[in-house]
């Protein structure tokens, strides 16, 4: 069973800060990020290394094939270090935000509608989809006010999901023709992907969030 | 003699005399331009208090595009340090990014600091917060004063990084020092040796 946010909030001792900041850091809920994995070869070890609860500091958490990922994933095509999630504050606001940003050289990672390349990055909203070297991922972000660290919660889903989905409309960058496979994939709509067919998983504690609708995806999910 | 780093090989068959191939400079690996950021950085009170004494002035350094810089007091997390206290453990990060539909890597700054603000240019940044970073700006904390000047290089994989002392304060009004043009030999002296008599440019100029 998935912790609640408050015990999240009391979970988090910071041994080294003085009993009043200590006191207050723990009043502070921490930002949760509620993350679903699934790849589609049954019985890999692709997540054998995934804890079902992490928490972590301000800095990016990276996500990656080697040692000192953070989310540590055994897929031999995935980079050492494929991605990360930063967190950082938005001006104004009290809760913190996350930018996904590639760092695999190699991958493309396709992100809500948007296939990035190594370097380029976007903020991440309330419910995100992410794919790269066959993952899905899945990430839901329930924003806390401590600054100090944040928490993933980790879900391996059996299922599929993420299907063929229009771009959201408030995504400015529509105009880049993400819906044309990546140059030289050779792949036009990955039919041959079963599991794009499949329903719907539900969310963890929720009904689905994900609309259903049809877009090619690229090679990404592949 | 063939050496290492010589364009010239040792290339032989069993049985054959060893001839000198020159490794043919036209197959090497096409040379692409490096991103650069030069940080001409400037304390009031770097002579006396040795802040400065980790920093390596005038050496370029080269980094992959994928480091997170981070400048601070803290030698173990930080790769530039400042021997201050009143420096933050880690005061503040670089990281390089690309945006979409351009050939050219930017830099986004981030404030890492819990105590003291960060000052880009006019606008100021609090914890956490970031911004893309202009290609010439003033960075300020404290009594800090860097000014930063990017050139964009074709490179997605290395960028390079270079410092250069002022003993003068670079805030003056619309006054930034220009950049200094790189010696062949690599090496240089500090900037702002031409005059070294004090200037009225106050500390707490904000």
């Amino acid at each position: 069973m998935p912790p609640t946010l408050g015990e999240l909030t009391a979970a988090v001792p910071e041994l080294d800060a003085p009993r009043e900041v200590r006191l207050l850091s723990m009043e502070r809920p921490l930002t949760v990020l509620r993350v679903s994995l699934h790849h589609p070869t049954p019985g890999s070890a692709t997540f054998a290394y995934v804890p079902p609860q992490v928490e972590h500091d301000a800095s990016p958490l990276l996500v990656g094939r080697g040692p000192d990922a953070h989310l540590r994933l055994q897929l031999p095509r995935l980079s050492r270090q494929h991605l990360s999630l930063e967190p950082y504050l938005e001006k104004g606001s009290a809760r913190l935000a996350f930018s996904l940003k590639v760092l695999s050289r190699k991958g493309s990672v396709w992100v809500n509608g948007l296939t990035l390349r190594f370097l380029e990055q976007v903020p991440l909203g309330a419910v995100n989809r992410v794919a790269f070297s066959g993952i899905q991922m899945v990430v839901r972000i329930e924003g806390g006010t401590s600054l100090e660290a944040f928490v993933c919660c980790f879900h391996l889903s059996p299922s599929p999901l993420i299907y063929r989905l229009r771009a959201e409309e408030t995504d400015e960058r529509e105009s880049v023709p993400q819906e044309q496979p990546p140059p030289g994939s050779g792949q036009g709509a990955p039919d041959h992907l079963g599991f794009l067919h499949s329903p719907l998983q539900p969310s963890p504690g929720g009904a689905p969030e994900i609309p259903l609708q049809r877009e090619p995806l690229d090679g990404a999910l592949s | 003699m063939a050496g290492r780093g010589s364009p010239w090989m040792l290339g032989c068959k069993a049985g054959q005399i060893p001839v000198l191939i020159m490794s043919s400079f036209e197959d090497v690996d096409t040379e692409e331009t490096v991103t650069s950021l030069h940080m001409t950085l400037y304390h009031p009170g770097h002579q006396r208090s040795g802040i400065f004494q980790s920093i390596k002035f005038c050496n370029r350094e080269t980094l992959p595009t994928s480091e997170v810089v981070k400048f601070g007091r803290n030698s173990s997390t930080c790769r530039y340090t400042f021997q201050d206290k009143q420096v933050s453990r880690v005061q503040f990060s670089l990281q390089l990014f690309k945006k979409f539909d351009s050939s050219v890597v930017s830099f986004e700054i981030k404030n890492m600091s819990k105590k003291t603000n960060l000052l880009v240019d006019d606008k100021e940044l609090g914890y956490l917060n970031k911004m893309d970073l202009p290609d010439k700006c003033l960075i300020r904390f404290g009594d800090y004063q860097f000014l930063v000047e990017k050139e964009d290089g074709e490179s997605l994989e290395f960028f390079e990084i270079q410092f250069f002392l002022s003993i003068r304060p670079l805030l003056q009004e619309n006054k930034w020092l220009p950049q200094k043009p790189t010696p062949e030999c690599g090496s240089c002296s500090p900037c702002s040796t031409q005059n070294n008599s004090p200037t009225e440019a106050g500390e707490n100029e904000w």
